[in-house]
């Protein structure tokens, strides 16, 4: 049981964790998600990141039926997000920045008040996350730290035995060990136990440490999403160094080669950067018509990849 | 119980994908003998909680390294080393040999050294290595 057979756990979901469509959100009249599509495969750590304002909490308050959207549709595990709100927020663990906890309770006090609230409810694995994370086990909530109020509400979240979270901005205000420490167990026991989590973040740094899957969210519209060793793969630099300088139409001529976004001498050579099938690219360098001495390409780092995606949209 | 992790590093921020950083360094662990046939690795569950890796980050590697045929799962037990590992580590290594000398036969002709020089290099870095070995096969 407790093994894992590759073969196993490679076998495609069946459906998304969450599927939204063309998803629009107004508050007033500005509009804070503005036709937004995005799939969260089930079993991922589905990384939810943009700059604060760009509509990452509309989307997640539609999704849990807090709001109702002025556009599109969205599923949660299969569920309705406006018929069947019931039905998602019972099965999903949700924990978010501004739903604050009952200072002046205990945390058994407050345990007991979900437990109440829930459907159902497994004490056992709260206490065993209460555990991980070393809380106080009767401690009055108002004395505990800003991260240990952050992993309250992840304990409490997981009280339903939820097979998706869906936290907000879980590591907003806190340091960066009390940060890197919640995110660790985040992906080291949560989503390890087989669980979808879906987390909102403005940190790249978040992602980066724990997420396999990212969604960039600017002006309520998705940019860009995906598998983040897939992005890793797909973008590349190549530092080309020519026997001799080449002339102005080689660089045109590079320039117009599929998956070629940007072209710039240095030196004598040229450095290239690349996107989506850079093996073509590579094998068009392989055949060029000027000697090339050497060709060297290395990875590009996400902060790379993810501002090139936002300096695009600015440049339009 | 081995501890894999203890042969993985991963650097999250480089450009490297972390299932080809993972792969790599179990494929270095191989290599070195650091695991060997038979040798089981952790479930992907106990790998993502030693690392802090996204569970569906370290299928991805595990299948890869199937793919090479680097490990093999086994019913009742999980993933394991395989048996003919050896083999094709070496078979690896060779690859990487060849693909090596592609490289350095192409930047010999850019740089405008005949093939006859390199021969002569060859020749003359082969002759460095002791008799015993190499001779008998």
């Amino acid at each position: 049981m407790a093994d894992t057979r590759a073969e196993e756990a490679v076998s495609v979901p069946e459906s998304a964790a969450i599927q939204v469509r063309d998803l629009v959100v107004n508050y007033g009249r500005k509009r804070a998600v503005d036709g937004l599509s995005m799939t969260v495969p089930r079993g991922s750590v589905y990384g939810f990141l943009g700059p604060n304002g760009a509509g990452k909490t509309s989307t997640i308050k539609t999704l849990m039926g807090f709001r109702k959207p002025n556009g599109g549709s969205a599923k949660v595990l299969g569920y309705d997000i406006v018929d069947e709100s019931l039905e998602v927020r019972a099965r999903v663990g949700f924990a978010s920045e501004v739903n604050s906890l009952y200072e002046g309770m205990t945390v058994p006090r407050i345990c007991r008040l979900c437990r109440d609230l829930s459907r159902s409810w497994d004490q056992d694995l709260v206490d065993r996350y209460i555990g991980v994370f070393s809380l106080p086990a009767d401690g009055k909530i108002r004395k505990l730290s800003k991260g240990q109020k952050a992993q309250l509400q992840l304990c409490l979240a997981l009280g339903s035995n939820p097979e998706l979270l869906i936290l907000d901005e879980p590591t907003s205000g806190l340091d960066p060990v009390a940060r890197r420490a919640f995110l660790k167990v985040l992906v080291g026991e949560v989503a390890a136990e087989g669980r979808t989590v879906f987390f909102s973040t403005h940190l790249l740094s978040d992602i980066e440490a724990v997420a396999d899957t990212v969604g960039i969210i600017k002006g309520g519209k998705l940019l860009v999403s995906g598998d983040l060793d897939d992005m890793r793969e797909s973008h590349r630099v190549f530092r080309i160094a020519y026997a001799q300088t080449p002339p102005e139409d080689e660089i045109q001529n590079l320039r117009a080669l599929d998956g070629v976004n940007e072209v710039e001498r240095e030196g004598r050579g040229v450095r290239l950067r690349a996107r989506g099938d850079v093996g073509r690219v590579e094998r068009a360098l392989g055949d060029r018509p000027h000697q090339i001495v050497d060709v060297d390409s290395t990875g590009m780092t996400l902060e790379y990849i993810f501002v090139a995606y936002v300096e695009d949209e600015d440049g339009r | 119980m081995i501890r894999v992790a203890v042969w993985i590093d991963i650097d999250s921020r480089s450009g490297v994908p972390i299932y080809v950083q993972l792969v790599a360094q179990v494929r270095h662990a191989v290599e070195v003998g650091g695991l060997g046939p038979g040798e089981k690795l952790p479930t992907v569950r106990g790998l993502a909680e030693e690392l802090a890796i996204a569970p569906n980050t370290i299928v991805k590697a595990y299948n890869e390294l199937q793919r090479e045929g680097l490990v093999e799962s086994r019913r009742g037990v999980g993933t394991v080393i395989a048996e003919g590992v050896a083999e094709v580590a070496r078979e690896g290594k060779r690859r990487a040999i060849f693909e090596r000398l592609r490289l350095l036969v192409r930047d010999a002709a850019a740089l405008g050294i005949t093939e006859d020089d390199l021969w002569e290099g060859l020749d003359s870095e082969f002759e460095r290595i002791p008799r015993e070995k190499g001779e008998e096969g």
